[in-house]
């Protein structure tokens, strides 16, 4: 791995030049961002090292706001940093449009940020990381019925710089490290799997301790083999914290994100401040200022600071997700939400940590408010169209009398986003939040890291498929 | 200055290969009715993977000036590696080229005037509606050399559309239609903007049906998805891994005798073909479900030496990855009954358009549960109105195992190619 110094060295030296280009530039807006990157990947499969990779990128892009038109050039090759910029401003001129882009000025931000680390990964040795991945992958094949397994260990190192023309200059040196375990067990025809994964920004013992992690996927990569496919119906459920966060993230996060809203006048209809969709006791914050956390930000991609915006206030609209030209737009202020999977993307608007604020209750007095139901577990992926949410949790339980009952796979929930936050009966006082190696996916930028989470959730009339034979 | 990184593995690997890939794409984007952003992206990279002692090691750059420190990182991880026994293609196809000399014709300001007219179409029909709108053109290239002495290069192209329209009710409900196509060139496509607004039209009314097994017809498009779920098994990783429900199947009549696909690179027309792949090897066309029998399992060099196949050119990778296997352009063979033939004998059942979520639970055993984002109620062969807050379930393989029917007609959507798929009986929970 190259020595830090060499990877700000990489970017440093381009500074002056993008300093002087955003200095003299005569359009509305410019930024420009850098990257140096390095990083290792070690996945392991049942026995096999299935990759054990390490590599370095560079990366840069130019972003310029010029007669009402965005301009974008992403390159590898940040030596020719002046051809790029000229380059966004000749693009952007190709195109002529009667209704004009505008932004929202901010104040300039100058700020070096570097990642705390109670252990830097890169001064980890490949034997040592070696060895942690190859332990957890132990204990996730720790069952004969267990088929096969998935342990991946991934650490990130990024010296990145933003600079734009109203005079922000932010350097973030990044370490981003975590890992992934998957069990998947057979026994006959039936295969189950379960997956938990776990990231942040930090050194390596974000990797270390997560013995019991991995004892959790092999284990319930099991009990699912004696689980029974959940009849198909509406229920009254109760999620457990990570699908509570992940409905929060899907059903209603999107839905805040301003680039959705902000030229619908229908949809702005419906969602107008004020508005209430949920329980008095329903709020909904996104925030990322949370350092640690996987969608921790000291700045977004804009050059804004983040500062927590509350979404849902006692069950009411109360704010929403703003990139700088959807605050233009809508009049509103940006968050810090504008945010890119990479120096080669352009922002758009995105989560950071996504949460619902705790109630009060403990699981068991929602099982019990609950009835009869089901009890929803974790979670294995989640899509939604703005109206219709639809995701899959790792596993079920039967609800019966208050107390949990027999196991149920294949869990597949799906609803209208405003019923189903109408329909939240109860909200536990328990929150938890998760973040791990993958992220969320929007307009071809996957996966971006976030975070999300909640205390346990009572919601009635939930749908979930299954079959009726 | 790849020969300078031969000249560090030289001597100090059993074998290695170099992959250099570049590309440039121009994408312009439209949205919320207007345009919106004009972008250009270059990239480019190279991946070294070596094998010392019989294993592999592997590393990646995008600056050209950090290969030689990259190819010692790739000899210093071949120490951690598997053991790899497989020899690589000396070498590579030729003849094939997945380029069209006529991508140079992209012209941005006559293709965001193209753009301008789809989206005043659409609000000509629908004026509340909120349309997207993208284009883009891409060329580029990939260079492989190895040790075997293969040195070989292909450029390929890409011209691409894509349109999508919302459409907010008065009760809040949307309606969401999207299209998309892709060519080797610039081409009209009048299509999207149709297609869009006869779905839209359809889905204005809303109509019910109660949980239980109902007919359901799917699209090409809504088809192409749920194959995956069939396809993902023939994959020769799974197979070697365990977890493939088809691994002791090989030559087994397991799905309807309708049921033939095949895997072609060199498929004419197509953006997605190679003339060999990102190992060297060969590309073919190759069935992988011939009459309902399982024929082959897609595969890279690694795990064909491993199930002891041959490798046929599905080696995939980006300059940061090692190689896995993939399919290439997937072609379904069509039906004799023409679609409306069909939809007007299915009786009282759902046309499907588009899935949300499908794909994102265990379907390792076919079992799966997709929502439905836009299908329609469709009674003595009419569309009378959309299904909505419905989800579909069960399992795909029983489903192509039962009496199907496919489509005389064909849409090739992006790399695959497929027919409508009438199925009679399938679980529905609304």
């Amino acid at each position: 791995m190259p020595a830090a110094c060499a990877m700000h060295d990489a970017v440093d030296s381009i500074l002056p030049s993008a300093r002087a280009l955003l200095s003299a530039v005569r359009c509305e807006y410019a930024d420009i961002r850098l990257s140096d990157s390095d990083g290792t990947t070690i996945t392991l499969s049942g026995e096999q090292v299935e990759t054990f990779s390490s590599g370095a990128t560079i990366a840069g892009s130019v972003r310029v706001l010029c007669g009402g038109v965005w301009g974008f050039v992403s390159f590898n090759d940040p030596g020719r940093l002046e051809r790029h910029f000229s380059r966004a401003l000749e693009i952007a001129a190709t195109v002529a449009t009667s209704e004009k882009t505008r932004i929202r000025a901010c104040a300039p931000v100058r700020k070096q940020v570097v990642t705390p680390a109670e252990r830097d990964f890169s001064l980890v040795p490949l034997e040592e990381k070696f060895a942690l991945i190859s332990s957890y992958n132990g204990i996730l094949r720790s069952s004969k019925l267990i088929q096969t397994t998935r342990a991946t260990y991934r650490d990130v190192r990024t010296y990145c710089a933003y600079l734009n023309s109203e005079g922000s200059e932010i350097t973030y040196d990044r370490a981003y490290c975590g890992v992934a375990f998957s069990s998947i067990a057979r026994d006959g025809a039936i295969i189950q799997l379960f997956h938990e994964s776990v990231s942040g920004y930090g050194g390596f013992e974000l990797a270390r301790g997560r013995e019991e992690m991995a004892e959790g996927v092999a284990r319930r990569a099991v009990d699912l083999l004696a689980a029974e496919p959940v009849p198909g119906g509406t229920y009254r459920v109760v999620a457990d914290q990570k699908l509570a966060g992940v409905f929060i993230h899907e059903a209603f996060g999107h839905l805040s994100e301003a680039d959705f809203v902000h030229e619908n006048p229908r949809l702005r209809e419906v969602m107008v401040l004020g508005r209430c969709f949920g329980p008095e006791g329903l709020t909904v914050i996104d925030n990322g200022d949370m350092p640690g956390l996987s969608g921790y930000i000291p700045v977004d991609d804009e050059g804004v600071l983040p500062g927590g915006t509350r979404l849902i206030t006692n069950g009411c609209l109360s704010g929403r997700l703003h990139s700088r030209e959807t605050a233009e737009k809508m009049g509103e202020e940006p968050g810090g939400n504008a945010r890119a999977i990479s120096a080669l993307s352009q922002p758009i608007v995105r989560m950071t940590n996504t949460y619902i604020e705790n109630g009060s209750g403990t699981r068991d007095d929602l099982l019990q408010a609950a009835g009869d139901g089901i009890y929803a577990v974790g979670f294995i992926g989640g899509e939604t169209n703005l109206e219709m949410f639809t995701f899959t949790s790792g596993c079920g339980y039967e609800i019966k009398n208050g107390k949990l009952g027999k196991m149920y796979r294949d869990m597949v929930l799906s609803g209208n986003v405003f019923t189903t936050l109408g329909n939240i009966a109860t909200i536990g006082g328990d929150r938890i939040m998760y973040g791990g190696l993958g992220g969320c996916g929007k307009g071809g930028q996957s996966p971006l890291p976030v975070s999300f989470g909640g205390p346990h959730l009572l919601i009635t009339d939930v749908l979930v498929g299954g079959r009726h034979d | 200055m790849i020969d300078r990184v031969r000249g560090v593995l030289s001597g100090r690997a059993r074998w290695y290969d170099i992959i250099h890939t570049w590309g440039a794409s121009t994408p312009l984007s439209f949205a919320n009715n207007r345009f919106h952003s004009i972008t250009e992206r270059h990239n480019s990279g190279y991946g070294i993977r070596v094998n010392v002692d019989g294993k592999t090691g592997f590393s990646y750059t995008n600056d050209p000036s950090r290969l030689a420190v990259t190819a010692e990182r790739a000899l210093a991880l071949a120490a951690f590696g598997d053991e790899e026994d497989f020899e690589l293609p000396a070498a590579a196809g030729s003849g094939f080229e997945p380029w069209d000399d006529a991508i140079e014709s992209f012209d941005t300001a006559r293709e965001a005037a193209g753009a301008e007219e789809d989206i005043a179409a659409i609000l000509a029909r629908f004026p509340a509606a909120t349309v997207d709108a993208g284009i883009s053109r891409y060329a580029g290239g990939m260079r492989l050399v190895n040790s075997r002495g293969l040195d070989a290069t292909f450029r390929s192209c890409r011209y691409s559309a894509s349109l999508s329209a919302t459409l907010i009710m008065d009760d809040g409900t949307r309606i969401d239609a999207s299209e998309s196509m892709s060519a080797l060139a610039p081409a009209a496509h009048p299509e999207l903007r149709e297609t869009i607004i006869r779905n839209i039209g359809n889905a204005l009314s809303v109509a019910r049906l109660p949980s239980g097994t109902v007919p359901v017809l799917l699209t090409p498009r809504a088809f192409a998805r749920l194959a995956g779920i069939v396809l993902s098994g023939l994959n020769a990783r799974s197979v070697w891994k365990g977890i493939s429900p088809f691994g002791e199947k090989r030559g087994e009549r397991i799905f309807n005798p309708s049921l033939t696909v095949r895997d072609n690179p060199l498929a004419a027309g197509f953006p997605d073909g190679y003339p060999f792949d990102d190992e060297g090897v060969a590309a073919a066309d190759k069935v992988m479900i011939g009459a309902g029998r399982i024929e082959r399992f897609i595969t890279d060099l690694k795990h064909a030496q491993k199930l002891g196949i041959p490798a046929e050119g599905n080696g995939a990778r980006g300059f940061s990855s090692l190689p896995y296997p993939s399919y290439s352009n997937i072609i379904i063979d069509p039906g004799m009954e023409p679609r409306e033939a069909i939809l007007a004998g299915m009786g009282r059942g759902i046309l499907v358009e588009q899935f949300i979520g499908l794909g994102q639970s265990n379907t390792i055993t076919g079992d799966f549960s997709g929502s439905l984002e836009l299908a329609f109620l469709v009674e003595n062969g009419r569309i009378a109105g959309r299904v909505k807050d419905c989800m579909i379930s069960d399992n795909i393989f029983r489903l192509l195992a039962g009496d199907i029917v496919m489509s005389a007609e064909r849409e090739r959507m992006g790399s695959v190619l497929a027919p409508s798929l009438f199925l009679p009986s399938v679980n529905c929970t609304g």
